[in-house]
């Protein structure tokens, strides 16, 4: 097992097999990153924002533009992939369909020559592990997607790698299988504790597996921290609306001063929320910005409440909870209540937010505003 | 706008009885979801209605009036898919008016740029209408695709799973677009999803379906409190509900439930409910299987009275709050937790089942029997019919 470090790594594609010749822009720029010895990372972002590429990067299946990948202490940028000592899963399983699934664990190992006994004794040590034992004996087409996937992550840790990288495993699996192997995977981790770097676009997928996060997007890391720093604490707006479900709620807004006090205030909208004291160092009157707040710190007032009076727009029972859309301005604000009262369209509540709870950005770059720190 | 009914509708194919029997009742505007797991026949008896698929058995009537006979084209339906189907050399707006200027209608020009322009309006897409289908994104494509089934005055709009190309966020705000914009269809609208968000939050009734048949019918919070066995029990609700296998035992004037946990035997009080102590007694229940959702069992990390121990099998956050799952030897249990946690895999954890918001099932057929506070729940979660 060893570390992981990745330094100014940049990944450009070439294009001059191809008759137009247009200057790809970097699918990989300047990203460093560090990942300690047997840390679960997540690479979380968009399709196409450049999170593969570096995997592949990592595992020396494309070639590195500009900068270095230390394995260990290991500089790895020309080594061939075999010798880089990394396992690897892939969304699709790419299973040897003549070969059971004792096959295909062993195939590696066979084909590094290592002794028949030692291989049993590994695919027996694995199987019980990935829960696969019972199909040791089947033939690929014969397993679920779920199971194909288990094999395919067995036959990744059976070469005892110093460094696991899984692309998308489960994104091929539905709902309830995806939701049973994410657990599968999180205790396999915790017990083999590999250093892995998982790559998925799905944010709940990150947040449930991962020690950190590293929130990529057009090929630029945007955040790096765990779980309930990119949540709690996001550095921008593309990182706060992408980590967590509903997305934050990301309005528009202008500060006005009233009564020695600063305000939220919306365009269109009679909706006014207070500025959180820690703020008044960076805003005044007339201050245009986003807001950004989550839809659990937005809640219904009780009847004594001096929140807003606000006509709700859209209702949505989703049994577990309750989802409320409230138009502030031409954005539907969003708010999530657990009470099991029953609300329609056209019902008035009360709006009341959890000032402390809201994040301001820059209108432009969507940068986060922070207070300022005291010197 | 139409009332759609659907009588003993049968359709194989090859072996496969993808449909076996299906009766509905679909009232004039009425929103109405067919949810079901993947090749449940859902998208099959769009199919049926739209005229695509012929039954073999059965009838498809419209405002009274068969129409197995009719082709797909004079039964003024307007079907949205699930991969858009748009042309892709035509704008947006050529794209929206194909169906209003086809030989079929050939309606005026200047009426199909009102309607349009009213469905634009509604989509929220007045500045795409000049674009070509291949300069949109997904979320923008499917509008397109919504906007020219809107632009007609069907007698029913068929969606098939309409939002599940689009990605998590996407279709969460779509969803409660089209929930924002369901009160101005003015039209009966069926469907398709095996997205149980997306049918609880849109649909004023849902029929489930598995394998050819209708499982279930009714109201949103009537299948999700109610309902009729263990399978549409885990359909609705994420994480999946829990389902304990207990056995009931007699205590005081009242009853017991007697689980098994990790190999040892856990005894609880059931709490006093006329309707569950008389189902109990009317059928003298011994084996039941307790359905109990993930938000209403509570946990501790220390013992406590009421509580039963036993180990964390998994931990997840899941953004604002997290899964623990709780090993229990012939089954586990999922529980809500809030954020930032500090929990161990396999450490110990101690826990207590909310049982008087518990689902009773029959453990050999699966089927629902009664439930806590079945009469309240039934005065707002059934809703009546005309």
């Amino acid at each position: 097992m060893a570390g992981l470090t990745l330094e100014h790594l940049y990944k450009r594609y070439d294009n001059s097999g191809k008759k137009k010749k247009t200057v790809n822009d970097y699918a990989v720029k300047d990203l460093n990153l560090v990942c300690e010895q047997g840390e679960f990372i997540a690479f979380l972002g968009p399709s196409g924002c450049g999170k593969t590429t570096t995997l592949r990067m990592i595992a020396g299946l494309e070639e590195i533009t500009q900068g270095n990948i230390y394995i260990g202490d290991r500089l790895v940028n020309n080594l061939h992939p075999k010798d880089r000592h990394i396992g690897l899963a892939f969304e699709d399983y790419a299973m040897y369909p003549p070969l059971n699934v004792y096959g295909n664990v062993a195939f590696n190992l066979r084909a590094k020559g290592v002794d028949k006994n030692e291989i049993d004794r590994r695919v027996r040590e694995i199987a019980p592990l990935m829960q696969i034992d019972d199909l040791l004996d089947k033939m690929p087409v014969k397993l679920s997607g779920g199971q194909k996937q288990r094999v395919n992550i067995a036959r990744a840790i059976i070469r005892e790698p110093e460094l696991l990288l899984m692309d998308e495993p489960l994104s091929h699996l539905d709902g309830k299988a995806r939701q049973a192997m994410r657990v599968e995977i999180k205790r396999l981790i915790n017990k083999i504790r590999c250093t892995t770097i998982y790559v998925t676009h799905d944010q709940l997928e990150a947040m449930s597996l991962a020690d950190k996060i590293a929130i990529i997007n057009f090929g630029v890391l945007q955040q790096f921290g765990t779980p309930t720093e990119v949540y709690d604490d996001p550095v921008n707006e593309f990182v706060a609306s992408f980590i967590g479900e509903p997305p934050m709620n990301i309005l528009e807004t202008t500060i006005a001063k009233i009564n020695d006090k600063f305000f939220f205030t919306f365009k269109d909208s009679n909706l006014q929320i207070a500025v959180p004291k820690r703020y008044y160092s960076v805003v005044q009157d007339g201050f245009r910005c986003k807001m950004g707040v989550r839809p659990m710190d937005v809640l219904v007032g009780g009847p004594d409440s001096d929140g807003t009076p606000e006509e709700i727009a859209t209702f949505e029972n989703l049994g577990d909870e309750r989802r409320i859309g409230i138009h502030v301005g031409d954005v539907l604000l969003m708010l999530i209540t657990e009470d099991e009262k029953r609300y329609k369209r056209g019902d008035i509540i009360k709006l009341e937010v959890r000032e402390e709870k809201t994040h301001l950005f820059d209108i432009e770059t969507g940068d986060r505003i922070r207070e300022k720190q005291e010197a | 706008m139409a009332r759609i009914t659907l009588e003993n509708i049968r359709k194989a194919f090859g072996k496969v009885q993808a449909l076996d029997g299906i009766s509905l009742d679909i009232k004039d505007n009425e929103f109405f979801v067919l949810f079901g797991p993947a090749g449940a026949g859902k998208t099959t008896i769009l199919n049926c209605i739209a005229g695509i698929t012929m039954p073999e058995e059965g009838t498809i009537s419209f405002n009274g009036e068969i129409m197995n006979l009719i082709d797909p084209a004079h039964r003024n339906v307007a079907m949205v898919f699930e991969n858009y189907a748009l042309f892709p050399q035509m704008t947006v707006y050529d794209n929206m008016a194909s169906a209003l200027r086809s030989k079929l209608y050939r309606e005026d020009e200047a009426v199909i740029k009102e309607r349009i322009d009213k469905a634009a309006r509604m989509m929220k897409m007045e500045k795409l209408l000049e674009r070509l289908p291949s300069q949109l994104s997904n979320g923008q494509k499917q509008r397109v695709a919504m906007g020219r089934a809107l632009v007609r005055t069907p007698n029913v709009f068929l969606m098939d799973e309409p939002l599940a190309h689009l990605d998590a966020k996407l279709r969460n705000s779509m969803r409660t677009e089209l929930k924002e914009m369901q009160a101005n269809l003015g039209s009966t609208c069926i469907y398709v999803t095996h997205d149980f968000m997306e049918a609880m939050a849109l649909g004023d009734r849902i029929a489930i379906i598995n394998k050819g048949k209708i499982v279930q019918i009714g109201s949103g919070d009537e299948i999700y409190y109610m309902p009729c066995n263990e399978f549409t029990a885990e359909l609705m609700g994420d994480p999946q509900i829990n389902i304990i296998p207990a056995e009931i035992y007699k205590s005081g004037s009242g009853y017991g439930a007697e689980m098994i946990v990790n190999g040892s035997k856990v005894r609880h009080e059931l709490p006093e409910d006329k309707g569950v102590f008389a189902k109990i007694q009317e059928r003298g229940l011994v084996k039941v299987d307790l359905g109990i959702r993930p938000q209403h069992i509570k946990y501790a990390f220390a013992p406590a009275d009421g509580y039963f121990k036993t180990t964390v099998y998994s931990y997840e956050s899941i953004g604002n709050k997290s899964v623990i799952t709780a090993e229990c030897g012939a089954y586990q249990l999922r529980m809500i937790a809030p954020n930032g946690l500090n929990v161990d895999i396999d450490s110990d954890i101690y826990i207590k089942l909310e049982l008087d918001r518990s689902i009773l099932f029959d453990p050999d057929s699966k089927k629902y029997l009664t439930r806590y506070d079945e009469e309240a729940i039934k005065s707002f979660a059934v809703k009546e019919v005309q």
